[in-house]
């Protein structure tokens, strides 16, 4: 375990690239009351979803996450 | 987030999750966890590439991790327009799932069961909450400090800029020592002419919710070894002063302090 500048303990060393920050100014994608970029991905089960089809008139969370594996 | 995805639901509110993981290791994970949502797979990081979020700082030569984003959530609303976004500095900050549902419905919730406090003093009702998963302290798990004033019919309080000798509303987080604070979030304010100073103040009347975001670092809530203890409290302070249209009461400073458990982490994330 190595602990960084923020007080983080993680397995990782402290400059592996799996630890690095978002840099400041860094670009976060899309900005408040932009229209979210629509995009077909398959899920888990192999089906086709469309985002903004799949959400039809629902309010959405959109989590990007690094994995599931590791 | 699992536990938390009933929630999203009964807000009607969907949930989606994108990883460069492919189907079959979603699957399995899904599988595994019990997971009923969307997990997206973004093998390629075309749509982490298409929002402008891939982390840069992995090169192609870094192997099996790169492709993957700088994490970080969009909330949108019904017309899939952005209402509220967040990404940190580091991939250790994480927001518990209800700030996305707060954020998609545009109100703060204090459910029954989160553990919280009550003050106040003359008309005005302050409770304070700690709102987010289990309100359990993790290592860069963000949960919410929420302090709601409910004010009696006339009374305002003050957010900031303030003129000399009105005291703004504030709530401080005091301790201990590894609870980071993020900034406070607080709703817009009301201008209020006022005739004799010839000035717009910026208050707020009937009801005001203030968060303040924080989570642990440090020795708090290491990942390292397992918590000594079961239990840490958060200490903070609310200051405030309540005004009507003629006259002010005396600026309040009030101390509160709420049990929050210690996390337990079977797996300390990379």
């Amino acid at each position: 375990m190595e602990r960084d500048n923020l007080g983080f303990d993680a397995p990782a060393p402290v400059d592996h690239p799996v630890r690095a920050s978002l840099p400041a100014g860094a670009g976060t994608g899309p900005a408040i009351g932009e229209r979210l970029p629509d995009f077909e991905l398959p899920d888990a089960f192999g089906r086709q979803i469309r985002f903004h089809d799949d959400r039809g008139n629902a309010k959405a969370a959109l989590v990007f996450y690094r994995s599931a594996v590791w | 987030m699992r536990s938390a995805h009933a929630k999203f639901e009964a807000n009607g509110i969907k949930l989606y999750a994108v990883s460069y993981d492919d189907p079959k290791a979603l699957r399995e994970f899904a599988e595994a966890q019990g997971i009923t949502y969307p997990l997206l797979s973004d093998q390629d990081s075309t749509v982490i590439k298409q929002y402008g979020i891939l982390n840069t700082q992995v090169s192609p030569d870094d192997a099996f991790i790169y492709g993957i984003p700088y994490p970080g959530v969009f909330v949108c609303d019904e017309d899939g327009l952005v209402v509220s976004k967040f990404f940190h500095d580091s991939y250790k900050k994480r927001e518990s799932p209800e700030a996305f549902i707060d954020a998609a419905l545009g109100h703060i919730q204090i459910e029954e069961e989160v553990p919280q406090t009550s003050g106040g003093d003359e008309g005005i009702a302050i409770t304070a909450a700690v709102r987010g998963g289990n309100s359990s302290l993790r290592q860069g798990i963000i949960r919410n400090l929420v302090v709601r004033f409910a004010l009696k019919d006339g009374l305002h309080l003050y957010g900031e800029p303030v003129p000399t000798g009105l005291t703004a509303t504030q709530v401080t987080i005091l301790g201990p020592q590894d609870l980071q604070s993020l900034p406070t979030k607080c709703p817009p304010t009301t201008p209020l002419y006022h005739e004799i100073m010839d000035i717009n103040l910026n208050v707020w009347s009937d009801e005001v919710t203030i968060v303040v975001p924080f989570y642990p670092a440090g020795d708090l809530a290491t990942e390292a070894v397992a918590p000594a203890t079961t239990a840490a409290s958060i200490d903070f302070e609310v200051r405030y002063q309540a005004c009507n249209e003629t006259e002010c009461l005396l600026p309040r400073t009030e101390r509160f302090s709420i049990d929050l458990p210690l996390g337990v982490v079977d797996i300390p994330s990379l």
